[in-house]
């Protein structure tokens, strides 16, 4: 079930992250673990990733890295930028109403939005 | 060859299969090994077995084109109309009385249990069987893409694509290209020399999918035509079904098996025939 639920939102958290800095695959890996997302496969996070950068959200450039083979680094555009502020306050919402539910279940009163 | 050397190679065959253009398929597949590198890891351990990631970006890259133009599809004439139809096989009523009104830019599914008339329905509408009462209006230029005997095993792809495009009066070059183009936003590459007969199930659904496009109809009649689909394929064929309707046809599917109710314009269920 987790499973199914990360791939729902991780569009969502890579353009959060990015919009905190840009980062490499791997960079944003490592956070999302941090995160306590458990390992994201490569087989996961690289197809989000793709699709943001063919939907214009991300830019990607290739530099070189002092410790290693060249990294391909991941930054928002404007319309990346936008597209997360907007998600993030859908999901917000979306947020609400579930713990308005699953908490009324455990007997716990939930304030409505002020 | 080292075995990221073979992970790639197996990445670009998937990926042109399914209707990647080469040259983007080879730059794809040269970032995701550079990437691996970068990783520092070998990008069958990074990015799991080339056959299913190589399928998943295939996907990624068809969806999100069909995403970017979500515009609103345009309703426009009739292209079909049915007008108390009713079907009768001897003592069976199969049909009864069955109303429609399909305009372009519309898309109706037609849903029922099996023995419903969902296959003598869409025959009707496509003129091949002959209703007992009641009339049927339609545009002229349609296209039909029967359950069974829509594909002639012994013939290519591409002759298939020779003879369906003659009928339309359009040259060889000109009905390939259309051909290959309609193939590759189903998903699919087609293999020159394989005859059809050597297609899997789901592969000779596309392939008579894409025959029902070659004309560019007004009115698109489709019989369940992801049986033997996976469940990717499935998805594709309705992104596809929604771009028709944008693109201004009226679409007709028969299926059993319908998920997204809300998306489509109108849906009719028969209810199971009767004997009288």
């Amino acid at each position: 079930m987790r499973r199914q639920w990360l791939h729902g939102f991780l569009d969502l958290c890579l353009l959060s992250l990015l919009a905190e800095h840009r980062d490499y695959g791997v960079g944003l890996a490592e956070r999302l673990s941090a995160a306590g997302f458990g390992e994201v496969p490569g087989g996961t996070l690289y197809p989000s990733l793709l699709r943001l950068e063919q939907q214009g959200l991300v830019l990607t450039t290739r530099e070189p890295s002092a410790s290693g083979p060249p990294r391909k680094y991941y930054e928002l555009t404007a319309h990346g930028r936008a597209t997360q502020a907007e998600r993030a306050q859908a999901w917000g919402h979306f947020r609400a109403a579930v713990d308005a539910v699953t908490l009324s279940a455990q007997g716990v009163v939930v304030e409505g939005p002020s | 060859m080292t075995s990221a050397h073979v992970w790639g190679a197996q990445v670009r065959d998937v990926l042109v299969a399914s209707g990647v253009e080469p040259r983007e398929a080879r730059r794809l597949t040269d970032e995701f090994l550079a990437e691996a590198q970068t990783a520092g890891q070998d990008p069958a351990g990074l990015y799991g077995p080339a056959v299913s990631y190589a399928s998943t970006i295939a996907r990624t890259i068809r969806t999100t084109a069909t995403r970017t133009s979500p515009l609103d599809p345009v309703r426009g004439r009739v292209v079909l109309r049915l007008s108390q139809v009713t079907k009768r096989y001897r003592r069976r009523l199969v049909l009864r009385g069955v109303d429609l009104t399909l305009r372009a830019g519309e898309v109706a599914a037609v849903v029922g249990a099996n023995g419903s008339g969902k296959s003598t329905l869409l025959g009707i509408c496509a003129g091949v069987v002959r209703a007992t009462s009641g009339t049927v209006e339609r545009t002229p230029r349609l296209g039909y893409a029967p359950q069974e005997h829509g594909v002639s095993p012994l013939l290519t792809a591409a002759e298939h694509f020779d003879l369906f495009g003659a009928v339309q009066g359009m040259s060889r070059r000109r009905s390939r290209s259309v051909g290959g183009q309609l193939s590759r936003q189903l998903g699919w590459a087609p293999r020159p020399g394989v005859i059809a007969g050597h297609l899997s199930g789901g592969t000779q659904q596309k392939l008579n999918v894409v025959l029902s496009q070659m004309n560019r109809p007004d009115l698109i009649l489709l019989d369940e035509p992801y049986q033997g689909f996976d469940q990717d394929a499935y998805v594709d064929f309705w992104e596809q079904v929604f771009k028709w309707r944008e693109a201004g046809a009226g679409v007709l599917v028969v299926t059993h098996l319908l998920h997204d109710v809300e998306r489509v314009d109108h849906v009719l269920e028969l209810p199971r025939a009767e004997e009288s």
